[in-house]
């Protein structure tokens, strides 16, 4: 077994472990600290993969930027009623059923990729020059309209934040 | 690593025609920027900004029209059929979006208007409003036109996002807040199944380029056929599209959120929302039916085909079984949206430019009775605030513009010649009766699916017209408890009889609508040709972000 093999069984098998735990921890803090090492078990993945751009993103974006405002969303509207999440046995059935197709299709279809390829690439991932060539010019649409799809969504996000500051206003 | 000269002069001339081409999208950002600057203005902070987006949409229309394909085309030239390939071929110029750009902006100016009128938002919330419909917008005229993976799950986040944000618009309403958070559990899990399958697929084949894929999957049909990624892909995209086209099984949001949501945000979401879908759906299954033209014992075509025209036949009977219990007006039209959805879904059953031209047909029909039929419940319910049954009871008494508008719609909606509805829902019939006899020669199973479609389709419109004609029957025969009339203001009685007048119109003069609408089905003609796969060039499945991929 390679090096290979085995830091991909560690980080694989303890991103399954925290990220089941989200999904059974009871306490919602709890469930956010989780997803935590979920996401940095992800790009550890990345790094191991030989995409250091993608995985240092995931870091700073996910586990830096996210997940703290994740926890201190979580913090601020966890009242006493939502503190604690409680699942009834049937909604447990449903969701248990749709997780486990998806999960058996998913399973089952990645045993059957890359049937037909030889072997895996031999080039190493692009790093952040080409990348950054990459989004000025070949991508450069969607990484230019996604900004306007944030500022949209902010501007979204604010407006379902804020209050009202005068109630039932003027309408026609 | 670092760009040569050259390379950079390229790609600035190409950015340059793409830019142009894509001026009307430019217009809509441009347009949201300063929607939000202008609230930093003292003397604007204050104003209704419905004028000004409705100027600048309407400016954005303009442009769109002037790029219709055979004005002077500064794109360059847009072939009637086949296409043009802009922004290093993430998005694609063709007939077909193009015509579907003019609509969404069509009805973007409409709704509008419409949004002018009924007085939703008001001045202090007019610059969210806006930004947020513009933004869903911008997000359906790249569904439209995207022929990359990538660009079409962004395309799809884009259009979505704002619109659950619209969902929840009406603040303080326990009912509104519900639907904006089915909205968005449903969506974000919907777009999870999505982002399954485009990476499925895009690991397949090792491009996410929707031509490249069509090539491979015609290839692959020749020999062993499709490999299990890749069917599962294909449906785990077509799961997260269902969503967007409320095609049942996953429909469950679509009722709550247009009963929770404003009016103006429901027409919105049932023509713009669907339009996008429907378009993003036909280039989608094209890119798969590239395999099914190859041959005519293929299964994976007619496999997908009978799927979704399963799927089509139980959306619109759900629909229209589920309407006929409903007793608000707005959950009403929400499973007549659906059941419409099914309807148009049948037509893509057959992909082609013949299915194609009387699917946009049939949206921009949709757009004039649906958007119409919303408008008055809009109007009826600043008057009388409410948005049940009751209180359109006798609305012929009361305020009988109205009522005439809304019984042209819903006859229109439910088919009734000789309006849109009819001409609309004659021509989806007449392609499956026109597709079944063609295949009926040499593939008599897939016949009798589309004779099948074409029976449940006829059966579902005359289930559709037990509640739709119970609305105009309340309205018309039985009397109002309260006979006070409604006061119509001279912009809205307008803006009901051109919509109304249209619909008319359309119904009775079908042919400059329908030569448009088969014009731009054209550019699903030619796209791709498989005559000869063996010339497949070696990079068609090459890894989309490659060293070497990066600068050609």
């Amino acid at each position: 077994m390679s090096l290979d093999v085995v830091l991909f069984t560690a980080i694989a098998s303890a991103i399954a472990f925290s990220a089941l735990a989200v999904v059974f921890s009871r306490n919602i803090v709890r469930s956010a600290l989780w997803l935590l090492f979920t996401l940095i078990g992800v790009s550890l993945l990345y790094f191991l993969l030989g995409a250091e751009f993608v995985g240092a993103t995931q870091l700073i974006v996910y586990v830096g930027g996210t997940m703290v405002l994740v926890v201190f969303g979580v913090m601020l509207t966890a009242q006493q009623q939502f503190l604690k999440i409680r699942i009834r046995p049937q909604e447990w059935l449903v969701a248990g059923i749709l997780a486990s197709a998806l999960f058996v299709l998913l399973v089952t279809t990645s045993f059957h990729l890359g049937e037909g390829k030889n072997s895996p690439p031999a080039e190493p991932m692009p790093g952040s020059g080409p990348l950054g060539v990459g989004f000025l010019t070949q991508y450069l649409l969607p990484f230019e309209i996604i900004s306007v799809h944030l500022l949209v969504v902010l501007i979204g996000a604010a407006y379902l934040a804020r209050a009202k500051r005068r109630p039932g206003g003027n309408r026609d | 690593m670092f760009p040569t000269p050259s390379f950079v002069e390229r790609v600035s001339t190409d950015l340059q025609r793409d830019l142009l081409a894509f001026l009307p999208e430019l217009i809509l950002c441009a347009t949201i920027v300063a929607l939000l600057l202008a609230r930093l203005v003292t003397p604007l902070s204050r104003k209704h900004l419905g004028s000004f987006a409705l100027l600048a949409s309407g400016c954005a229309l303009a442009f769109a029209i002037c790029f219709w394909p055979e004005r002077s085309a500064p794109i360059g030239s847009v072939p009637l059929s086949g296409n043009v390939e802009g922004f290093s071929s993430l998005l694609v110029f063709d007939t077909f979006g193009l015509y579907l750009r003019v609509f969404l902006l069509v009805f973007l100016c409409c709704s509008l208007w419409l949004s002018l009128l009924t007085g939703i938002p008001d001045a202090e919330d007019s610059a969210d409003y806006y930004t947020l419909v513009i933004g869903g917008i911008l997000g359906m005229m790249l569904m439209a036109s995207a022929n990359h993976l990538l660009m079409a799950f962004v395309a799809v986040e884009m259009a979505s996002v704002p619109s659950y944000a619209l969902a929840g618009f009406l603040k303080g309403r326990r009912q509104g807040s519900e639907a904006a958070l089915k909205y968005v559990v449903y969506g974000a899990s919907a777009s999870g199944v999505m982002l399954y399958g485009i990476s499925l697929l895009a690991g397949t084949f090792g491009t996410g380029s929707m031509p490249l894929i069509s090539r491979a999957v015609a290839v692959a049909s020749l020999g062993e056929g499709p490999t299990l990624p890749v069917l599962a892909g294909s449906i785990c995209i077509l799961i997260g599209l269902g969503f967007k086209l409320s095609a049942v099984p996953f429909h469950f949001w679509c009722p709550d959120v247009f009963s929770g949501a404003a009016a103006e945000v429901g027409a919105f979401l049932s023509v713009a929302s669907k339009a996008a879908a429907l378009a993003l759906t036909a280039r989608f299954l094209f890119v798969f039916s590239g395999s099914s033209r190859t041959g005519p014992d293929d299964l994976s075509g007619s496999a997908l085909a009978l799927g979704w025209a399963f799927m089509a036949a139980v959306t619109a009977t759900f629909g229209n079984l589920a309407a006929l219990a409903q007793t608000n007006i707005k959950r009403m039209l929400a499973y007549s949206t659906i059941a419409h959805a099914g309807i148009m879904m049948m037509a893509l059953v057959a992909v082609g430019p013949r299915s194609v031209g009387p699917l946009l047909y049939y949206i921009s029909g949709y757009l004039l009775m649906n958007l119409g039929a919303f408008a008055i419940v809009a109007l009826v319910r600043n008057r009388t605030g409410s948005e049940n049954l009751d209180a359109f009871r006798g609305l012929i008494r009361r305020a009988p513009l109205l009522a005439v508008g809304m019984s042209i719609f819903l006859l229109s909606l439910l088919g009734m010649p000789p309006l849109v509805g009819f001409a609309a829902k004659f021509q989806v019939f007449a392609v499956l009766y026109e597709t079944g006899r063609d295949l009926g020669g040499h593939d008599g199973m897939i016949a009798w699916v589309y004779f099948g479609l074409l029976v449940v389709a006829a059966l579902n419109t005359a289930i559709s017209a037990g509640y739709y004609l119970k609305l105009v029957k309340v309205m018309t025969l039985e009397d109002p408890a309260d006979p006070s009339p409604i006061r119509v203001s001279i912009g809205s009685g307008a803006l009901v009889s051109i919509l109304a007048g249209l619909v008319l119109a359309a119904g009775v003069f079908w042919n400059p609508l329908t030569q448009y609408a088969n014009r731009a089905s054209q550019s699903f003609d030619l796209a791709p040709k498989f005559e000869k796969p063996a010339k497949i060039p070696k990079d068609a499945v090459r890894p989309a972000i490659g060293p070497k991929g990066k600068i050609k």
